[in-house]
């Protein structure tokens, strides 16, 4: 079973439509570029699939099912936003997260913490911008989730901890799990990629994995969004 | 998953509103001292004099600044936490919208009730120290609850109908306080759908409800008046607590009916209409 499924999916805010009848389907085990300009539906979609927006017309399903508590449950997310609470520390979001997530791996959180030189005493508030993603990013990926869902998860960091995050993903693999990485940046994350959805005005354009583009358009992933997405 | 979700509801609203109340004890701790000092022989000193009495004025406004902090933290808990950034990790829990929104209900009532009795017996005890009353003599001039109960009965009025009144009247404060946390709920939930101005929406949202619920409160409310009318031949203490008691049921009714029914609109707003952007 797909463990997201999206089947005639729309969604519009007012006059604009963001995601225009979108059916794909993503199975387990599966690392996805999500890959698209600037407004091509990419965070319209996976925050359709975290259920922070309830679709005009479709379906969207995680693991059989619409998005509610249960999908909520199998999900990690990181999304654009820094949406920590200011006032708690990496230690309070911690138990906080082993408080609602049975999958939450708190010695896995506290090795990253430790490996990257976090404090799990300091306040949110008084972390950098690029701190803050750090942590965000260490909770979503500590969790032992069945769909990860990454919106722009190395978007606002320096070039060393992009390849640590990277590096994360890939250690973190589990045979079980899909991660949909959303991003501007194919060149970085090209190396981790399976599959890959390239996506524009609210329609997917191609869903295809990463081996297939390389062998039958004989160019990388990077090359071929540059040519599709040509202005 | 309520549970947790009220722990931490408290722990994000304890670091704010136990300071309020220490602030709050320690003042009226000072503000008692000044009221004793302004009394006292010792009080020939303007300077002091003038101190004492800027404790005191601090002390108003602090009492003041309570219940301001207490509405303001029930409007920004569920904004900042449901509606803005936080909400993309409040929203992304595996718990439900009712589990989300009763969380905020309930550790907002809990507060409302910790302020009011702690401003309470704040302020009760300053006035009984400035009145210069003597507990124990205040104590032994109230009257028995055999006495009480005397005097009502000579009125026709039961112990069991005292329980029942404040029975009601409890339960009117803490509908009340529900259906008055859902107002500002549903306004912010039903503002927050939109793409746009989901700030001035709120406001308008809030206002349009305050006219609907007032008019629907009203109207239905309206037969009191005849009953009343209708009371007028019975004695004056007897039609009095027959149309405060039917007064109070109205209310709690009402109450009970505008609390369901801003739920209902605060939580399909977030399950249907959950805009964060």
């Amino acid at each position: 079973m797909p463990i997201l499924e999206c089947r005639e999916l729309s969604k519009r805010f007012g006059r604009t439509t963001a995601l225009d009848r979108v059916s794909l389907s993503i199975e387990p085990g599966r690392v996805i570029g999500l890959l698209g300009p600037n407004g091509s539906g990419k965070t319209t979609l996976i925050k359709l699939a975290n259920g922070l927006l309830t679709p005009s017309e479709g379906e969207i399903l995680i693991d059989g099912e619409a998005p509610g508590p249960h999908s909520k449950a199998i999900v990690s997310y990181l999304s654009d936003k820094e949406y920590l609470p200011e006032w708690m520390t990496p230690k309070q979001l911690m138990d906080f997260f082993q408080d609602f997530y049975a999958d939450f791996d708190r010695a896995r959180a506290e090795e990253m913490l430790a490996r990257l030189g976090l404090d799990p005493a300091q306040k949110v508030k008084q972390m950098s911008k690029g701190t803050r993603e750090k942590v965000q990013l260490i909770l979503v990926m500590s969790r032992r989730a069945k769909l990860y869902l990454l919106d722009e998860p190395i978007g606002g960091v320096d070039p060393a901890t992009r390849d640590y995050i990277l590096d994360t993903i890939i250690r973190n693999y589990n045979p079980e799990a899909a991660v949909v990485i959303s991003t501007h940046l194919i060149a970085d994350v090209e190396p981790v990629l399976d599959e890959v959805l390239f996506i524009q005005n609210g329609q997917i354009l191609l869903q295809s994995s990463v081996d297939s583009i390389r062998e039958e358009k004989g160019m990388s992933v990077d090359q071929y969004f540059r040519e599709v997405f040509r202005c | 998953m309520l549970g947790k979700l009220l722990k931490q509801e408290f722990r994000a609203t304890g670091r704010i509103m136990l300071p309020v109340f220490g602030a709050l004890l320690i003042l009226s701790v000072f503000a008692n001292f000044s009221i004793r000092f302004l009394d006292s022989s010792m009080s020939d000193s303007a300077v002091l004099r003038i101190l004492a009495v800027i404790v005191l004025i601090f002390f108003g406004f602090a009492v003041f600044g309570a219940m301001i902090v207490t509405l303001w933290l029930m409007v920004s808990r569920f904004y900042r936490n449901l509606l803005k950034d936080e909400g993309y990790l409040m929203h992304t829990l595996p718990v439900s919208v009712h589990g989300l929104v009763w969380s905020k209900l309930l550790v907002s009532l809990v507060w409302f009730i910790a302020t009011g009795l702690l401003i309470l017996a704040i302020v009760s005890l300053t006035a009984l120290i400035q009145s210069g009353t003597n507990l124990s003599e205040l104590f032994a001039q109230l009257p028995s609850w055999a006495e009480i109960k005397a005097l009502l009965s000579a009125h026709g009025i039961h112990s069991g109908d005292i329980t029942i009144f404040f029975t009601e009247l409890i339960a009117l404060i803490l509908l009340g306080s529900i259906a008055g946390c859902l107002h500002f709920y549903a306004a912010m939930a039903m503002g927050h759908m939109f793409s746009k101005d989901k700030i001035l929406l709120s406001i308008v949202f809030f206002v349009a409800l305050s006219f609907v619920l007032s008019l629907a409160t009203n109207l239905l409310g309206f037969r009191l008046h005849d009953l009343a009318a209708l009371t007028v031949e019975k004695g004056e203490l007897e039609m009095l607590i027959f149309y405060e008691r039917r007064l109070l049921r109205f209310s709690l009714g009402a109450a009970l009916l505008q609390g369901a029914l801003l739920y209902f609109a605060t939580t399909l707003s977030l399950r249907r209409g959950l805009n964060l952007s």
